[in-house]
Formats: C-alpha cells, sequence, structure tokens
C-alpha cells in the first residue's frame, strides 16, 4: 500500500490537492478565496494529467535529428492538453474576478454571508 | 371586409393567450380558478427573523455536508488513482501508438520537432482553435464587465491623461528602473520563445503569455498611455481579432491543402499559426490587465 | 531529483492548506503565488519545458497580478481604503 502511494505520488497529491481546493471552493465565505480554491482544484487536474504522461528516465517530447525513436521521450498528448488548459484557467480566474468587482461595486461586500443577506433585503 | 377587425380581434387573443395572459378577454380558453389569495403578510420583524433563522439553519447544515461531500470524493478519487497503473512506466496505456506516431512522425508531417507544438498546432489544431475563441469570449465578456461608459469624451480624456501624469510623476523609481532595464529581455525572449516553438520549448502559449507579461510590467512602470502610442483600443481590438482570423484562416488552408500529406512549401505554416496563436494570447492577457488596472484599453 | 519531488508535492500541499487560511487577502496572493512556482518546478521535473515557462509566466505572474487588482479595487489592500 505504501509503496503504491509512494510510487503513485503525484497522483495522490493531485488528489488531495483537489480535496483541499474543493473544500475551499464550498467552505469560504470570501468570494476571493473561493477562486484560489478553484485554482487550486485547477492545478490539481493538470498535475494528474501530466504526471499520467511522464515515463521515468524519459526527455522531454523535443525530437533530435537523427534519434527519432518514441522510446526516448515522454509522452506529448498530456502535455499539449495541460497547456492549453492552463491559459483557459487564466481566463477563468480572470473572469470570475471581474464578476467579484462588479458584485464588490454594486453590493460593497465579498463575504458571503452578508452578500446573501443584502441580496435578501434588496429582493424584498 | 367585416370580418377583418373580428380575425384581429381572434389573432390578438391567440397572441395574448400564448403570451401567457391569464385571462382571454372574453372567451376563456384557460381560465385559471380565481381564488382570493389570502392574505398572509407576517409583520416585517416576523419575516426578517423568519430569513434570518432559515439563513442560520442553512449555515450550520451546510459546512457539515460540504465536509462530508469533500471526505467522500476524496476517498473514491483515492481509491481510483491507487487503482490506477502505476507512476511513470513505459508500459502504461496512455502510451499507445498514437503518442508514437506524434513523436516518430511529428517532424516530417508537421515541419515542428517540438512534439507538444506538433500536436497543439497540427494534429490537434481545432482543439486550439475553440481554445483561441475561448480567450476571446473571456477578453469581450470582461470587457462587458469592467468596461467603463457612460461618460462625455472630452472630460474622460481630460481627466484620464490628468490621472496619468499624476501617476507618472510619482512613480517608483525602483519599479521604473528595474523595468527600464527588464523589458527590453523580456520582449526579446517572448519573441524567441514565440518563433523557436518548433524546436525548442515554448511555442504560441508560452511566448504569448510572456509577451503579455512583459507588456504588463511596461505598462505599470511608464504607464499606460506609453502602451496606448503602440496600441489604442482599435489597434487592439484589431490585433485581436486579426490573431483569431489568421489562425481560422490558416488552419482551414492547412486542412484543405491535405494536412498530414503537406506539401513542402507549407512547412513554414506552423510558423505562422504559432505567431497567430501568440498574437491572440498577448492581447488577451494585456488587455486583462487594462480592464482591470483602469477599465478601459 | 526523487527527494526533490518529495519535498516539492509537500510543500505545494502545505501551501494549498496555508493559502485559504491566510487572514490578510495580500499574504494569501503571495502564498498562492509560491504555490504556482513550485508548481512550475514540478512540470519541469515532469520532463514538460513548455508547461514549466507557461505556469511561471502566469501563475506566478499574471493571475497573481489580477489578484492585486483586485485586491486594490475592491479596497482590501491597506491604504486603499478611502479613495
Amino acid at each position: 500500500m505504501l509503496e503504491t502511494i509512494l510510487q503513485d505520488r503525484f497522483a495522490v497529491t493531485a488528489v488531495i490537492l483537489f480535496g483541499i481546493g474543493f473544500m475551499n471552493l464550498m467552505l469560504q465565505q470570501d468570494l476571493l478565496k473561493k477562486v484560489v480554491g478553484f485554482n487550486i482544484m485547477d492545478s490539481a487536474v493538470f498535475l494528474l494529467l501530466a504526471s499520467l504522461g511522464y515515463i521515468e528516465g524519459h526527455t522531454a517530447p523535443i525530437v533530435e535529428e537523427g534519434a527519432v525513436n518514441a522510446s526516448l521521450y515522454i509522452n506529448p498528448i498530456p502535455s499539449g492538453l495541460v497547456l492549453t488548459g492552463i491559459v483557459v484557467s487564466v481566463s477563468i480566474t480572470a473572469f470570475s474576478l471581474a464578476l467579484i468587482q462588479r458584485i464588490y461595486r454594486r453590493y460593497g461586500t465579498i463575504q458571503l454571508r452578508e452578500l446573501l443577506e443584502k441580496a435578501k433585503k434588496e429582493e424584498d | 371586409m367585416s370580418n377583418g377587425p373580428e380575425k384581429q380581434d381572434w389573432r390578438t387573443r391567440l397572441v395574448s393567450w400564448v403570451d401567457g395572459d391569464r385571462e382571454p378577454k372574453d372567451q376563456s380558453l384557460f381560465v385559471m380558478e380565481q381564488r382570493h389569495r389570502r392574505r398572509f403578510l407576517p409583520t416585517e420583524e416576523e419575516h426578517e427573523r423568519r430569513e434570518k433563522t432559515r439563513l442560520h439553519r442553512f449555515f450550520n447544515w451546510y459546512p457539515v455536508a460540504a465536509v462530508f461531500i469533500a471526505l467522500t470524493l476524496v476517498t473514491v478519487l483515492l481509491g481510483t488513482v491507487l487503482q490506477m497503473p502505476l507512476f511513470g512506466q513505459e508500459s502504461n496505456p496512455i502510451n499507445n501508438e498514437v503518442a508514437e506516431h506524434y513523436l516518430e512522425h511529428g517532424e516530417e508531417d508537421t515541419g515542428s520537432s517540438n512534439a507538444v507544438t506538433a500536436m497543439i498546432l497540427s494534429y490537434r489544431g481545432f482543439d486550439t482553435l475553440g481554445e483561441s475563441c475561448v480567450l476571446f469570449l473571456a477578453v469581450t465578456s470582461v470587457m462587458m464587465l469592467l468596461l467603463k461608459d457612460g461618460e462625455d469624451e472630452d472630460g474622460k480624456l481630460a481627466r484620464r491623461s490628468a490621472r496619468e501624469a499624476d501617476q507618472e510623476e510619482h512613480g517608483d523609481i525602483i519599479l521604473k528602473r528595474t523595468a527600464w532595464v527588464l523589458t527590453p529581455f523580456i520582449f526579446l525572449f517572448a519573441i524567441y520563445v514565440l518563433l523557436n516553438g518548433e524546436t525548442s520549448p515554448g511555442g504560441g502559449f508560452s511566448g504569448g503569455t510572456i509577451l503579455g507579461a512583459g507588456l504588463i510590467l511596461f505598462s505599470s512602470a511608464f504607464g499606460q498611455r506609453n502602451v496606448r502610442v503602440i496600441m489604442d483600443r482599435k489597434t487592439y481590438s484589431f490585433i485581436r481579432t486579426f490573431g483569431l482570423m489568421l489562425y481560422a484562416l490558416l488552419y482551414g488552408a492547412y486542412i484543405f491543402f491535405g494536412a498530414n500529406g503537406l506539401p513542402n512549401y507549407l512547412a513554414g505554416m506552423a510558423l505562422l499559426i504559432d505567431l497567430a496563436v501568440g498574437l491572440v494570447v498577448a492581447c488577451t492577457i494585456y488587455g486583462f490587465y487594462a480592464l482591470f488596472s483602469t477599465g478601459e484599453i | 531529483m526523487i527527494v526533490l519531488e518529495y519535498i516539492l508535492l509537500i510543500s505545494v500541499v502545505v501551501c494549498a492548506v496555508a493559502a485559504p487560511l491566510c487572514k490578510r487577502p495580500l499574504v494569501m496572493v503571495i502564498v498562492y503565488m509560491a504555490f504556482s512556482l513550485m508548481m512550475a518546478v514540478l512540470w519541469s521535473l515532469l520532463q514538460s519545458p513548455d508547461l514549466a515557462m507557461t505556469e511561471a509566466a502566469v501563475g506566478a505572474g499574471i493571475t497573481s497580478i489580477l489578484f492585486f487588482l483586485t485586491l486594490k479595487k475592491i479596497h482590501a489592500l491597506k491604504g486603499t481604503k478611502d479613495e
């Protein structure tokens, strides 16, 4: 068991990070902290994906002249997927931060509990 | 002639029925049973108190449920992960013939020896096209949320220039000097990464983000007015759209000319596609900064 | 190398736990920045230099700048209260 965990260290770390991020997303009252939790979840998913493509002892997938042999390099597919994912995660972060700014401008707070109370009051 | 108004009437009735009016004028297609609504308005305090208890109860139970769900999720995921093939073995099912093909034929197929760039820009270019659209839309939606509007143009300009002059005068000297030294190197590195994405690590996404970061450093040190000299809002929108269009066009041509059995004269196309992606990404990132810091580009 | 991996993995988890627990939002963003930097080193340990470069520029640079600007806008930094 312990050996499996040590061998799968990246995947296990990714799951732990995912759990931490998820807890933050659910439990924090501060919207900014929710966004940080969301980003941590992002990183966890990327870590899991990238660790799947890694092969012990192989190098980065930049094919050298005269060494066209797939058994020298790691798997390029997860890297490519994660690369697009990282850039998208920035835009998601920017969008949610913009939403937070608008919420602050409207309600004057970003604490979820106060926010809900204020919104309720305004609704009535 | 005489049934004109009647027809009209019929049509309006139908329309009002479709629109969800409860009572069509006289002929009742659907007449909801009209019942006097029970007057049940609790007093203001009572209402507030009830709302408070409801919120209170919600916030009492919410953490317990959240922790429970999170722990269950982590347990299930951990179990799954430990059942997965071991980390770093060559015989893992993910290392199948697709990756092998990308690595072994990537260079002749796409003219790019960096397999990741080859994959992003050529083999899975539609993926990247969709992703560029995501970036484009992200900037657009952030613009919708943060762009300032509803002011007269003159006052805005005057205030903007006054504010920027002020900012320039009282700018941080450490930031200014450091930026003065660092900016050229950052731009140089960004362009290197952008143009050499095929032979070394990097490519459109990395180069674009570094370029955007350099623009941000420049803009925050020397004021946004100096960036506006080379890139005002019109140019910005133009570059942003141009990058995406260029990408779509080039990739369309790429597919049209028969992606894999690529004629030789098209081998340099990956570089141009790379450049288009870099433009889109850099514009996206600088746009975020500009919109967040001053609310305008 | 493997020792470095363990150190980085553990400190990534520590940073992820610590970041949202910080009282001051500024400290939270800085800890998150450290988290991103360590992720960048991890990518390069996983032999993905493309990812490492992008993450270093994005995570430590751009995301943090966006967070800082947001903090300024919502008056959560010291000295931005009366604007």
